[in-house]
């Protein structure tokens, strides 16, 4: 059985590497952020119910909603929980063959180690595959609805939820893949084989989820998604200006880095953070109270 | 043989302090059992009644007596459900309210609250409940909800915005 979803939300960090990665991104999304913890005190946020009563009916129900298991909600934060605790992994194994590439002595690493750049590439398809099947979980449209998405990303998609998509773009696009990390996912994934999407933990952690059928169908489903969101990415980088240079030097506040080193900071980033889950739990408990509120 | 007695002694005395130490200290750290700890009992419980009836109405067949975008302010559906659909209310991009139809089948408490009601819109009961900031009708089994967001939405807004719902057409769904 999984945790209590009032549980996930009080139990949400305050501080700590999440936390201070998330917020030095404050100036891609300048405001629309804010690290709401507490499950009680979501509730006040998103209604702005001070009435006790009133708070505990929405909490009550909310928990109902998320207990049955035919409402999606559950798969949603399993989807969260699933790609972060899948990049960690990869984390140790973008470290380990970096250190294949620079150290010969440790040359074989390569041939059981993925590339860093197919893997984060591998890495940043299924995290955006994760992001529209959630949608989809937590807001009641078919699994495959790239569309809906699409749609919702450009006109909704706003605090937490934009916040994981700004991350997204930001520790798993720009800073290990540098400035063109769109074409270069585009153009990696397209070239895969299935078999190269098969030994990716995060893709393996959440397959059976992916829309698709076999792993070829999936893979074509998550190159159907990335090129999807091309244009809002592209805007969403080009609109800010957005640099890698820009992301690493607002993470400088609390990660040393050389600017030669920025591979070693996206892997960093990939291993002791888990920013996927901590936005998404916060995205799921702003849909679960919303509606718990409306069918009071 | 004084001094070993004193030790045996001073050893005993020992043990009542070490043991109420060690029940009362987690004593203290012990946390309060949540508030939520009793429907999280009730709602994960084996056979336990789902949140969702099985023969609530789809979300789906709801989006079409919602009102559509009017007055500068942009409608945008945001859940879809079984028993639910909610839309946001957006102006100048920053959401203001949520406008919601709910099916009570699944929560028979929220139909039973209009039997307070003392006013009614197009002859559907109609409640303003001031702490959730949201006005409601209830229409039949269906619940239709205008919650304000932001303190620029306010109760005339919602009842603007409520009379712009379909309620006759809804009144007919089955």
């Amino acid at each position: 059985m999984s945790k209590p979803i009032f549980e996930a939300v009080d139990n949400l960090a305050t501080g700590g590497i999440t936390v201070m990665a998330l917020n030095s991104l404050d100036f891609v999304i300048p405001g629309q952020w804010q690290n709401t913890v507490g499950f009680e005190n979501t509730i006040k946020v998103v209604t702005g119910t001070d009435d006790p009563e009133y708070i505990q009916a929405i909490g009550e129900r909310a928990v109902a909603l998320y207990n049955d298991k035919s409402q999606g909600y559950q798969t949603a934060m399993w989807l969260y929980e699933t790609v972060d605790a899948g990049s960690s992994a990869l984390g140790a194994a973008a470290m380990a063959s970096k250190v294949g590439e620079s150290i010969p002595l440790l040359g074989f690493l390569n041939k059981i180690t993925p590339k860093a750049e197919t893997a984060q590439t591998i890495d940043l398809g299924v995290k955006l595959v994760a992001e529209i099947v959630a949608y989809c979980q937590i807001n009641g449209l078919p699994g495959d609805s790239v569309g809906d998405f699409l749609a919702a990303l450009m006109d909704q998609y706003s605090g937490p939820s934009l916040m994981r998509m700004a991350a997204l773009i930001c520790f798993d696009g720009l800073v290990p893949l540098g400035p063109d990390f769109i074409i270069k996912a585009i153009d990696g994934l397209s070239g895969m084989g299935p078999d190269q999407l098969e030994g990716n933990k995060t893709f393996q952690g959440i397959r059976d989820v992916i829309p698709g059928g076999d792993s070829g169908g999936q893979l074509g489903f998550i190159n159907q998604s990335m090129d999807s969101v091309r244009g809002w990415m592209s805007s969403f980088v080009e609109d800010r200006g957005l640099s890698p240079e820009m992301v690493v030097s607002n993470l400088r506040g609390f990660v040393e880095v050389a600017d030669d080193k920025l591979d070693y900071l996206g892997a960093f980033i990939d291993m002791s953070t888990n920013y996927y889950s901590h936005t998404g739990t916060q995205t799921l408990a702003i849909s679960l109270i919303e509606r718990a509120a409306a069918e009071m | 043989m004084i001094f070993s007695n004193w030790r045996v002694n001073w050893r005993k005395a020992l043990i009542p302090i070490v043991l109420s130490l060690v029940l009362f200290i987690p004593g203290c750290f012990q946390k309060e059992p949540s508030k939520f700890a009793q429907v999280q009992k009730d709602t994960t419980a084996r056979g336990a009644e789902k949140a969702v009836a099985k023969n609530a109405t789809q979300g789906s067949e709801f989006n079409k007596f919602f009102p559509a975008d009017a007055d500068g302010f942009d409608r945008v559906f945001s859940q879809e459900k079984k028993g639910f659909t909610e839309a946001k209310l957006n102006k100048g991009g920053k959401n203001v309210a949520v406008l919601s139809i709910s099916d009570t089948t699944s929560l028979p408490a929220a139909a039973n609250k209009y039997q307070k009601s003392t006013e009614k819109l197009s002859g559907f009961p109609l409640l303003v409940e001031t702490p959730m900031k949201s006005t409601g009708v209830l229409v039949k089994k269906f619940q239709v909800k205008v919650a304000s967001r932001d303190a620029s939405f306010t109760a005339d807004n919602r009842m603007t915005w409520l009379k712009k719902f379909n309620l006759d057409g809804l009144s007919k769904l089955k």
